[in-house]
């Protein structure tokens, strides 16, 4: 049976470790590195990493990190934040990561998608879609670390990575990040329906219950969690921690 | 020494890591020269099966890939794509395979029900025994096993001694192989933990 | 003066016990009406995690604090993770700049110093101190215990604020942000007018390593680490490889004569554990120079350099010196443990 993937999504600021709340205000988490080494010790599914602030920056990758966390891990790795050079994502792939995560990138130039499957495969590319709600309640697509609106909604968009050859989604909602309040289901259900690929929740996660109800009520095939993985609970010190096997084999 | 093909698709890095952890001496060439002389051949894979069979025969390795597999007989571990390469033919693709174990590539698409089940085939997923091998020695009672699989197209044996692994996507299909010296692994066990070392080193050790 | 401190504490006895459980009832009294009476330093560490368990049965609210210098090991935060859980505790974490601490240790390495792992544990002793304050804590608990580590003889190594900070000066290259620097002024703030109490309870009570690690084991699935302080990585590398080699201290030496001291362990096979090498984790000397920016080349010719000591580098030493009645006073009234004023103020060593 294909089990339900948990996948610590680690944020990076600089060469550090950072977590955010609603994308904004960083806590310091530590050395990216060697939290890699926990969590790989710790026999974690798969690792999402984010660069959050190279969009904004128009930074590319920092390469020498990535080939120190490449070097470490014996799981599935993914890199997202300042994709846009297929030169590079070719570099992302032979340093060892499986896959790569395009966001604002996908807004400013819609083929570059297409061209990544097609010359890596789609499995290799995770859409990353960031949304949020405005005053009337609707959802917008965010980009550039959620500094920048775009006029899309994410139903649409998700539709529209699907048909460029995206292979997975990362669906995010910037309300939930860091709250420990839960997943947004209704957002991660909606788009669930509308998509074939396999769409992995983020943004929300407390609780190993929170995890369950995106899966089944939700749709989503995967999850991403951050601060309940880097924290020892809302509120608390920071601890790299990773819920036990075997509360998720019975939960899921 | 293990020799990995570099033909220019594979997660490389990956594999020459796990080898490394587990001490074993790993080279990757993609010199005709340095396979000669390989005693074992690791063959990567990721991507599309005419680009991967194109590549080969660009780089002037089919022959010689041949001959280290069907005459001098060491031992070949195929992994993910590079394990469809060793089958016939693939529905992926127009071009034939290597052929070192009768079987065929079919696609997901078309045989699952997609609604319920997601093409790719990715995540974690477990693997059952099926004919004995070397490859899968010493995992116990293969309860918890399980490997990083990602990939849209599965092999079918047609003998199915062949197959030394099986596992479940909406029904069976061989996740490992094994026909002589001619080893196969669809998932990764580079990416597979200590899952994945365990079978590196059994096929280090052959 | 293992056996002085033995009297002067009354080790193991009922006398020691009640002393204890009077500080106890002390500590209560004071933190009434807080969320917390009492912070415990926690690490993943054998004496740290019974510390908490002993402090929660005594029917203490600890808030446990750990100061995160971005080398554990995952055994260390899965230990910290199922004591508190079991417990029920609260974590206050500090978490360092990892390239700020990167550059500090890298400074001590350079320095010749053998005190590459002081900055972690004054770093900590800050953490504790400023966790106490955020919360109006007035007592810190700590796991020590002279039985089972014994007090280091003076010559071997020493630590505080001016020293790090100096040697920081002159071979740092990064700006210290981030890094807890307890200096003089930091830690006068704490003892005379913060006025927090270090509290040391297995000096009063008969403690043993091997029961309390075999207790955590069986209660929590607490899980051994091999060896001293391994379950973070600065200081492994320190107590197997930088200590032994290049300085020749071989820290089990404390450890195991304690041990022996105390009854816990015979002369045979503590002799029979010292003559077995320190063991070392694979790769631990390559994660080492990685982190720290040191090609291979470097770090050999930086092992093969004489030694340096504290002595060599600006330090608050003759200052404590000076102050020795001030911290005999101090440490009367539990302000500093027994052993600072014992080994930073004494001219002599001991």
């Amino acid at each position: 049976m294909l089990r339900t993937r948990v996948i610590p999504c680690l944020l990076l600021n600089d060469e550090s470790l950072v977590k955010t709340v609603k994308f904004d205000a960083y806590t310091y988490i530590g050395d990216p590195v060697n939290t890699v080494r926990i969590f790989n010790e710790l026999e974690v599914d798969e690792l999402v990493f984010l660069d959050i602030t190279a969009s904004r920056q128009s930074r590319r990758p920092n390469f020498t990190i990535l080939e120190d966390i490449a070097n470490e891990c014996f799981m599935p790795l993914a890199y997202g934040g300042g994709v846009c050079d297929i030169e590079d994502v070719g570099r992302i792939f032979g340093i060892g990561f499986e896959k790569v995560v395009i966001n604002s990138h996908a807004v400013e130039a819609p083929d570059f998608i297409r061209r990544v499957a097609d010359k890596f495969g789609s499995q290799s590319v995770i859409g990353s879609i960031d949304a949020r709600k405005n005053l009337f309640g609707r959802y917008e697509v965010f980009t550039h670390g959620g500094t920048r609106k775009v006029s899309r909604n994410p139903l649409e968009w998700a539709q529209e990575l699907e048909r460029l050859g995206a292979g997975e989604l990362l669906l995010t909602s910037m309300d939930q990040d860091g709250t420990w309040a839960g997943f947004d289901i209704k957002l991660t259900a909606s788009v669930t329906s509308k998509v074939q690929i396999p769409v992995i929740a983020n943004g929300g996660a407390g609780t190993v219950r929170h995890i369950v109800d995106v899966v089944r009520k939700g749709g989503a095939s995967a999850v991403a969690v951050g601060s309940m993985v880097v924290f020892q609970g809302k509120d608390l010190g920071v601890l790299v921690n990773f819920p036990g096997k075997k509360e998720l084999e019975d939960a899921l | 020494m293990l020799t990995v093909v570099d033909y220019g698709m594979g997660n490389l890095g990956s594999i020459v890591n796990m080898f490394r952890k587990i001490g074993v001496q790993a080279v990757v060439t993609a010199e005709p020269a340095g396979i000669e002389r390989a005693d074992k051949l690791l063959l990567p894979g990721v991507g599309a099966f005419d680009t991967a069979m194109t590549r080969i025969k660009q780089q002037g390795l089919l022959d010689l890939l041949n001959k280290k597999a069907m005459v001098e007989k060491v031992p070949i571990l195929g992994v993910c794509l590079g394990m469809q390469l060793l089958t016939d033919s693939s529905e992926e693709g127009s071009l034939p395979g290597l052929g070192w174990i009768p079987a065929r590539t079919l696609a997901f698409k078309g045989r699952l029900d997609t609604g319920r089940f997601k093409v790719p085939h990715m995540g974690w997923n477990i693997v059952e025994k099926h004919t004995e091998s070397p490859l899968t020695a010493g995992f116990g009672s293969f309860e918890e096993v399980r490997f990083y699989f990602v990939h849209s197209y599965f092999v079918k044996c047609d003998d199915d001694r062949h197959s030394i692994l099986k596992t479940t996507y909406g029904f069976h299909f061989d996740s490992g192989v094994q026909n002589g010296n001619i080893f196969g692994a669809q998932f990764h066990p580079e990416k597979s933990h200590t899952f994945g070392m365990r079978l590196f080193r059994n096929f280090a050790r052959l | 003066m293992i056996d002085d401190l033995k009297e002067q504490y009354a080790t193991g006895t009922s006398a020691g016990e009640a002393r204890l459980a009077a500080i106890v009832e002390r500590i209560k009294k004071d933190g009434k009406g807080r969320k917390y009476d009492c912070v415990v330093g926690v690490s993943g560490g054998t004496d740290s995690s019974y510390m908490l368990y002993k402090a929660v049965e005594w029917g203490l609210r600890p808030l446990a604090a750990h100061y995160d210098n971005t080398w554990n090991s995952a055994i260390a935060t899965e230990n910290i993770k199922k004591v508190l859980k079991r417990l029920k505790v609260d974590l206050f974490t500090y978490v360092v700049d990892n390239k700020e601490i990167d550059d500090i240790f890298r400074s001590f390495f350079l320095a010749d110093a053998p005190e590459i792992d002081g900055p972690t544990d004054l770093a900590l002793a800050e953490v504790l101190y400023r966790a106490a304050s955020q919360h109006g804590v007035k007592y810190i608990l700590e796991g020590h215990s002279f039985m089972t580590e014994g007090v280091a003889p003076l010559a071997n190594i020493y630590f505080d604020g001016k020293y790090i900070r100096s040697v920081h000066a002159m071979f740092g290259r990064l700006p210290m942000k981030t890094y807890p620097l307890m200096d003089f002024a930091a830690f006068m703030k704490w003892i005379v007018f913060k006025r927090i109490r270090k509290v040391r309870p297995f000096w009063y009570m008969a403690y043993r390593k091997e029961d309390a690690r075999a207790f955590l084991e069986k209660d929590c699935d607490w899980m051994y680490y091999s060896g001293h302080h391994l379950e973070n990585r600065m200081t492994a590398f320190n107590h197997s490889y930088y200590l032994p080699k290049k300085f020749g201290i071989d820290l089990r030496n404390l450890s195991l004569s304690a041990s022996v001291r105390s009854g816990q362990m015979s002369r045979q096979e503590a002799l029979q554990r010292y003559s077995e090498p320190p063991h070392l984790e694979d790769d631990l000397l390559e994660y080492f120079k990685k982190r720290l920016g040191l090609g291979d080349e470097e770090f050999e010719r930086v092992m093969r350099r004489p030694p340096k000591s504290y002595r060599d580098y600006p330090t608050y030493k003759s200052l404590f010196e000076k102050l020795r009645p001030f911290f005999y006073v101090m440490a009367k009234m539990d302000l500093v443990p027994m052993s600072f004023y014992i080994k930073y103020t004494s001219k002599t060593g001991v």
